[in-house]
């Protein structure tokens, strides 16, 4: 029940003899107390909070035992009943009396049944109501959306001010009589016209809805609640930017539109961002009269949510969200990302925990990259390195042929990983020019860079690089690189060498030395030999057919590996 | 047992302090034994009494009414005003329902019947003899004649399980008093709070959404509560405060009509909010603009014709609200706009129009068109209304809502002045609660045969027949009160 009573005083009758023992009742509301505050401690499920609730439960019983309905009066501190106080609390803002009288409940009436059906939900309200701010419903608001059955309630109406009577006393003075003759005059008069009503026109029957009629209110009544109202307020004021010349409503229109795309992102929804972008966009194109200066700021609206600190914003609350939005919805509004994104979605892609979100905002960076090579290049010398990083996976994975020229420089980068992943970008793009820059890996001061980077040679068939390799080969310094070097060096040059390079590689494997002695160690020699059955001809089969009697393991092993690759 | 009950005090009492509250079992079940009722009422007028359509019904509400009292140990109906309470709980009326509700009533009340207990046992056939004894009583005699009757034939019968009461009349109208006066406390606060609203707004202030709330709240209350009185109310047409009587006329009668509608509690607030703040947007345009009473420049009706979007641009500023008010938005924005989507604003984008902005147009419309206000010095009779909105297919009204909006206010809706047969004036007080007789409302008579005031003038109700079966007393026209001195609003205060 909702009813207000005056604000002066609630009639509190004095009873000599309560119905009911006031020690029922205060240890009702002792224990009422403690399952607000259990409610407010323990989820649903925790055998504490339904201790309390059971305790609060069973104390009702001795109070049923003897009558229907509790009514207690509110004060500030204290619930009154039967004119006596049966609960007080001291401290008056934590009190429970407090809540309820704060807003101006004075009495509260719980009837038979409250506690089994509602005394959970009135727990739920008391703790909105202690958490509420300003601007949430008061405690009244949240007692008439109930819509309790068993418990009932009087209020004083605090915010409103004493209306001005509607009172027939402020009318004129009626008249004290009707000539009947007047009545008489316009009823023959008006017979002829209009101001009989034709029953005809009213047959009652015809304003019973049928089950049609019925069907359809339902299913209007069903899609009010239904549809996505948001959607319907941003097509609403994109239609009122549109068709609206005035400077000053546009301003304002578009004020409302940016303000409200940031309250939809706060609120999570996605879809609805998504949608008013595409739609500020129409809108842009299509408002009647609209000047550059109006179309520049109406397009700066999806740019807001594209620039880095705002993007940022977004992806880490959905990254540290337990309850990721539907995919569509997100990429829904991924789709909606501009060029400027670029940069924060390739920082956030190496970073994101969500491995849900991860594919959704891989396909966006992917999506973002292909239609925007000019920044996809000019993020790979971002000096944000998870973003030059991104920025050349993507060139790689683009074969986007303008990014050569930076990545060139990246090869000078001082962060191997990046160059390695140039490397690899390079190699994928596998141009000339491309190939060409990515000589310089095979001097990288990096071991895995100078390793991947005659990997790609060999597998690109990079002849240019011979020489390089032979030098390489060669060289003093090679021989102290570790056997997956090596093996990789000798592995390129024999991938690209053919039966020129045999006489090379046989003076290395099988080269003589000093006195019973080879002139290489054993880990060259097997390189020598995995070589040579990289070149793949009977000149090397021979040549390696010659050592397959070789005392050294690690050669012999070499050999028989190389024979039997070119035998498969 | 045979006797004549009276409703108790208490459980008349507790109809004002009554409330729609959670859906309980006895709210389920008595729904369902209403129109378990209904349904045999039907089949015992449409059938003979050996049908099978009979004998089902009859087992059904026997075997409903067993129920509820094996598991209530009672089993009241009571009828007050327009509800029915059913173990002192009021049901609840809705779309499925409503119109097993109004014959029920009918039947209660043309029978003279306030009560009826019905005590453990009646069998299918004890059910039989009191349904038909029920509806043979509405064919003839007084009231009175019918409720001696219908005692007659369960005596005779010896059928015991059932106990009449006639209505309880100072209980009834100390209800009518308490809901009068709550109605008035109700609008006139309504009133001041929209005012505030849109003198805030025209200043640029933020409004304060708490106060509209609760007052949207009360109005809720009081229809669900006792909907006559606030509906009369709307026949204040306060020229003077038009914009804001308006809008809480609009509130008002959209609630009313949404609640025959089916609504909700909850919907029924969402409704009366959005109405409420429907023309909002009047607040910017030019008060100059909204008084001037002839000939508007086209400039200025384009001015006046933009509040609907103004609304949408005033609500973004309506303050202390979590979340902003996006239905109060689209109905503003969409409550000129015609089911066709012909009216205005033109829309740009895809959109149907919602059935809250129906509702609401079709509030609007009727309030409007009979209220006096600076561009229309002489409004329209409500039942001329009623017949545009009806016929002139040009108004964009939906159909379906306009016939629900006709079959809730009745032909001659509250408030219309009409001169009876008997030479008497009258208003209209209430629709008549059986939907079958719309043409015949509950009046106040405010002046007699010989030309004398009356005030606060004698309720009547025209479905009244006397013994022979003829109607007593008869509506011959509408009329303008105004050619009387005589004030609508005066009799609903």
């Amino acid at each position: 029940m909702t009813s207000t009573t005056p604000s002066t005083a609630v009639q509190v009758p004095e009873q000599a003899e309560p119905p009911v023992s006031p020690a029922l009742v205060e240890e009702m509301l002792k224990l009422l107390v403690k399952a607000v505050r259990a409610h407010q401690l323990y989820l649903p499920n925790n055998p504490m909070y339904q201790r309390a609730i059971e305790l609060l439960r069973g104390s009702f019983t001795p109070i049923w035992d003897r009558i229907d309905e509790l009514p207690l009066i509110v004060t500030e501190r204290e619930f009154k009943w039967s004119g006596r106080a049966v609960h007080s609390e001291d401290s008056k803002s934590e009190s429970l009396p407090w809540i309820f009288y704060k807003d101006g409940v004075r009495e509260i009436r719980m009837l038979r049944g409250f506690e089994t059906t509602e005394a959970e939900g009135l727990l739920g309200i008391v703790q909105r109501a202690r958490n509420a701010t300003p601007e949430d419903d008061d405690l009244l608001s949240m007692l008439w959306e109930k819509d309790f059955g068993n418990l009932r309630y009087r209020f004083v109406d605090l915010g409103m001010e004493s209306a001005a009577a509607v009172d027939s006393a402020m009318q004129e003075e009626p008249p004290k009589g009707v000539d009947r003759q007047q009545v008489e005059e316009e009823v023959e008069e008006q017979k002829a016209q209009s101001g009989v009503v034709n029953l005809d026109d009213f047959d009652s029957t015809l304003y019973f809805l049928d089950d049609r009629e019925v069907e359809y209110l339902r299913s209007e009544v069903r899609r009010e609640y239904e549809i996505d109202m948001r959607r319907n307020i941003v097509s609403t004021i994109l239609d009122i930017y549109e068709q609206q010349t005035d400077p000053a409503i546009r301003e304002e229109v578009s004020q409302l539109v940016d303000n409200f795309m940031l309250h939809l992102l706060s609120a999570g929804q996605f879809s609805t961002v998504a949608f008013l972008l595409r739609e500020v966009g129409d809108a842009s194109r299509r408002a009647k009269d609209i000047t550059p200066d109006q179309r520049a700021k109406l397009a700066a609206i999806p740019d807001r949510l594209s620039a880095p600190e705002a993007l940022s914003q977004l992806l880490q609350s959905l990254d540290e969200s337990e309850h990721l939005p539907p995919q569509s919805e997100l990429l829904e509004l991924f789709e909606q990302l501009r060029m400027s994104a670029l940069g924060t979605v390739f920082g956030w892609v190496g970073k994101l925990q969500n491995t849900k979100l991860r594919p959704m905002l891989e396909g966006a960076a992917e999506r973002l990259a292909m239609s925007n090579t000019g920044e996809l290049v000019k993020l790979i010398s971002s000096t944000d390195p998870a973003v030059a990083m991104e920025a050349i996976r993507r060139a790689g994975g683009l074969k986007t042929t303008a990014a050569v020229a930076p990545l060139a420089k990246v090869m000078s980068d001082r962060d191997p990983a990046l160059r390695q992943a140039a490397v690899h970008a390079l190699a994928e793009i596998g141009s000339p020019g491309a190939l060409q820059v990515l000589e310089k890996g095979t001097d990288d001061s990096d071991r895995d860079v100078r390793v991947t980077t005659v990997r790609v040679f060999a597998a690109k068939s990079y002849r240019p690089a011979l020489t390089k390799l032979e030098a390489a080969i060669k060289g003093k310094v090679l021989r102290e690189a570790d056997l997956t070097e090596k093996m990789a060096v000798f592995e390129a040059y024999g991938s690209l060498c053919g039966d020129a390079g045999i006489p090379l590689l046989d003076g290395i494997l099988n080269g003589k030395g000093g006195l019973f002695g080879r002139k290489e160690d054993p880990e060259v020699r097997a390189c020598a030999a995995m070589a040579l059955g990289k070149v793949a001809s009977s000149g090397a089969s021979d040549v390696l057919r010659r050592s397959s009697n070789e005392k050294e393991v690690l050669v012999r092993n070499a050999v028989s590996r190389a024979l039997s690759r070119q035998t498969a | 047992m045979t006797q004549t009950k009276t409703p108790s005090r208490a459980s008349v009492a507790m109809a004002s302090f009554s409330e729609m509250g959670g859906d309980s079992y006895i709210r389920r079940s008595g729904r369902t034994f209403i129109l378990a009722f209904y349904g045999a009422l039907r089949a015992v007028k449409l059938y003979p009494v050996e049908n099978a359509a009979v004998t089902k019904s009859l087992d059904e509400l026997a075997l409903v009414a067993g129920e509820i009292i094996r598991h209530e140990h009672e089993l009241e109906v009571r009828v007050s005003g327009e509800f029915i309470f059913l173990n002192s709980t009021r049901l609840r009326l809705d779309l499925e329902n409503y119109a097993s509700f109004s014959h029920i009533l009918s039947v209660f009340r043309g029978a003279s019947i306030g009560v009826l207990t019905v005590h453990e046992g009646p069998a299918a056939r004890d059910w039989l003899v009191f349904v038909s004894a029920l509806q043979a009583s509405t064919r003839e005699g007084t009231p009175q004649a019918r409720f001696h009757q219908i005692l007659g034939k369960l005596e005779q019968t010896g059928v015991r399980g059932f106990e009449i009461g006639p209505p309880n009349e100072s209980d009834e109208n100390e209800f009518h008093e308490k809901a009068k006066e709550a109605a008035k406390r109700t609008y006139a606060q309504s009133v001041t709070v929209t005012k505030d609203l849109i003198n805030s707004v025209r200043m640029g202030k933020g409004a304060n959404i708490k106060k509209i709330k609760r007052v949207v709240q009360s109005i809720v209350d009081q229809i669900l509560n006792e909907e006559t009185s606030l509906v009369g109310l709307t026949t204040i047409r306060d020229y003077d405060e038009y914009t804001f009587t308006h809008s809480v006329n609009v509130c008002i009668i959209s609630v009313a009509l949404g609640r025959r509608l089916g609504l909700t509690k909850l919907q029924l607030y969402d409704l009366g909010l959005a109405a409420l703040f429907h023309d909002i947007g009047k607040s910017r345009v030019p008060l100059e603009v909204l008084n001037k009473s002839t000939g508007l420049s086209d400039d200025e009706w384009r001015q006046i014709a933009s509040h609907p979007w103004l609304g949408v641009l005033a609500l973004f500023g309506v303050r202390g609200q979590q979340e902003l008010p996006y239905r109060s938005m689209v109905v503003a924005y969409e409550h000129h706009m015609k089911a066709d989507l012909t009216g205005y604003p033109r829309s740009i984008r895809p959109r149907v129009q919602s059935i809250f902005s129906k509702i609401v147009s079709v509030a609007d419309g009727f309030d409007a068109a009979t209220s006096r206000r600076a561009y229309q010095t002489i409004p329209l009779s409500p039942a001329d209304v009623l017949k545009e909105m009806r016929d002139n297919p040009r108004r964009g009204m939906d159909p379906v809502v306009v016939k629900a909006f006709i079959n809730m206010l009745g032909v001659y809706p509250v408030g219309t002045f009409v001169v009876l047969d008997s030479f008497e004036l009258a208003i209209v007080h209430a629709a008549n609660p059986n939907a079958e007789k719309m043409s015949r409302p509950i009046v106040r008579i405010v002046s007699d045969d010989r030309g004398t005031i009356l005030q606060p003038g004698l309720l009547y109700d025209l479905a009244q027949q006397d013994a022979s079966g003829s109607y007593v007393k008869t509506i011959i026209k509408t009329a303008d009160p105004d050619r009387y001195g005589i004030r609508v609003s005066d009799y609903f205060l």
